[in-house]
């Protein structure tokens, strides 16, 4: 299907929407969502025209032992915002990190949030950085609200001293933005600005260039870029 | 059980569970869970897997309620979308083909309001579909019906009245496309 002519667009949004897409036609679609803005926004136009319908339902009031359901599960994810070193989590990155090893994903890997279909972690991975014929080196997440990204640090850097790797979100349009210096060894957690956020949400890649100690001087990356990896988002 | 849906007031709550206010989210589910219940039952036919599918439905909200724009569109349709997706890849994995009986294809085909929905501008939103709507023939509004509040494959709705699959795909298609051109004039 050509998705350039904007009447297909039109009509598998529309479809999806209405909910009558193929299962494997869906997941294409859903894919499309996460490059395609205009597939994103064909979607919630959708969405709100036919809203009406299903608000015209009747409602139904849930039991009551719902709520303190949600509210449980809620209470255990929230443990792990803010301690993204938790043991549990780690286990659960490195459970991923075995799995996308097995399956022969070398130069960069994603890691797709349908993996951990719907016990959702607080943080999720959502790009890998590895040079071209490299093991990865950083595994990069992102928190439930978008709000920090935690670097971990998978295999040791070597780079002259005189030197740091700085990690960039490159939006379909526009200049790279820094999201900062990737750490050497271990893990770092980062606060994202609003403009670093609002990047992440809406780019498809990321990017690893060589800078300066310190970082780049100008804003923007000067040396070499060695890794552009895409960004798999949650959905 | 009354309940006003107010576009701003759920927006609101998204913003405040996106900072991680748990007691927003407890006015978020009291506000919003009647209303997408029922949508799930609907789509389900089942009031234990709609529960089920509800509560995850809810963490999602919760996770993702910082990626909710309310520049790109409003809180209940994306609420919404969240719920019936996931109802949708549940139905998909585990429902059998339900065949409707004529009773319940005359239900398909009703268009007035059923349930309380009460916020100005959803009434004014539903009055638009509703008119359009009725722009087209019965079969392709049912068709319609059948996948958006019951969550029937084209095959289920073919099987269900009786029309060729092919059929069936044109008159979704045609269908959307006779609304979308009737809810922008």
């Amino acid at each position: 299907m050509n998705l350039n002519q904007p009447e297909r667009l039109e009509l598998l949004a529309a479809t999806y929407t209405l909910g009558v897409l193929r299962h494997r036609a869906r997941t294409r679609f859903e894919r499309l969502c996460v490059s395609s803005t205009s597939a994103r926004i064909a979607t919630q136009l959708w969405e709100d025209r036919l809203l009406p319908l299903a608000l015209e339902l009747p409602m139904v009031a849930p039991s009551t032992a719902l709520w303190p359901r949600i509210q449980q599960r809620i209470a255990a994810g929230r443990d792990q915002i803010g301690v993204p070193a938790d043991l549990d989590q780690r286990r659960r990155g490195r459970r991923w990190w075995q799995v996308a090893a097995a399956a022969s994903v070398i130069a960069i890997s994603l890691l797709v949030g349908k993996l951990t279909i719907w016990h959702e972690p607080a943080w999720q991975a959502f790009a890998v950085l590895a040079q071209a014929h490299a093991a990865p080196s950083w595994r990069v997440e992102r928190s439930a609200d978008t709000a920090s990204i935690y670097i971990h640090t998978i295999a040791s850097i070597t780079l002259e001293a005189s030197k740091d790797y700085e990690l960039w979100v490159l939006p379909r349009v526009g200049q790279p933005v820094s999201l900062g210096l990737l750490p050497r060894s271990g893990n770092l957690q980062r606060k994202l600005t609003t403009e670093q956020r609002r990047m992440l949400l809406t780019a498809l890649q990321v990017a690893v260039s060589v800078e300066p100690a310190g970082g780049s001087p100008t804003g923007l990356p000067t040396g070499p870029v060695i890794v552009v990896a895409p960004i798999v988002r949650m959905t | 059980m009354a309940a006003t849906v107010d576009s701003n007031e759920l927006e609101d709550l998204l913003h405040r569970c996106a900072a991680h206010d748990s007691a927003a989210l407890q006015s978020l589910y009291a506000r919003a869970a009647p209303q997408l219940l029922g949508i799930l039952v609907r789509l389900l036919g089942s009031r234990a897997v709609a529960e089920d599918v509800l509560q995850d439905a809810f963490i999602r909200i919760w996770q993702q309620a910082g990626q909710f724009d309310r520049i790109k569109g409003r809180a209940m349709s994306w609420m919404v979308a969240i719920a019936r997706n996931r109802a949708i890849d549940v139905q998909r994995a585990t429902r059998p083909t339900v065949l409707l009986d004529a009773a319940e294809l005359a239900g398909a085909e009703q268009l007035q309001v059923v349930g309380p929905a009460d916020s100005v501008e959803f009434s004014s939103a539903g009055d638009a579909l509703r008119r359009c709507l009725g722009l087209l023939a019965t079969a392709q509004r049912q068709c319609l019906l059948l996948a958006y509040q019951r969550g029937f494959a084209q095959e289920k709705i073919a099987q269900s009245i009786g029309k060729p699959l092919g059929t069936v795909k044109s008159w979704v298609r045609r269908g959307l496309q006779t609304l979308k051109t009737c809810l922008e004039t």
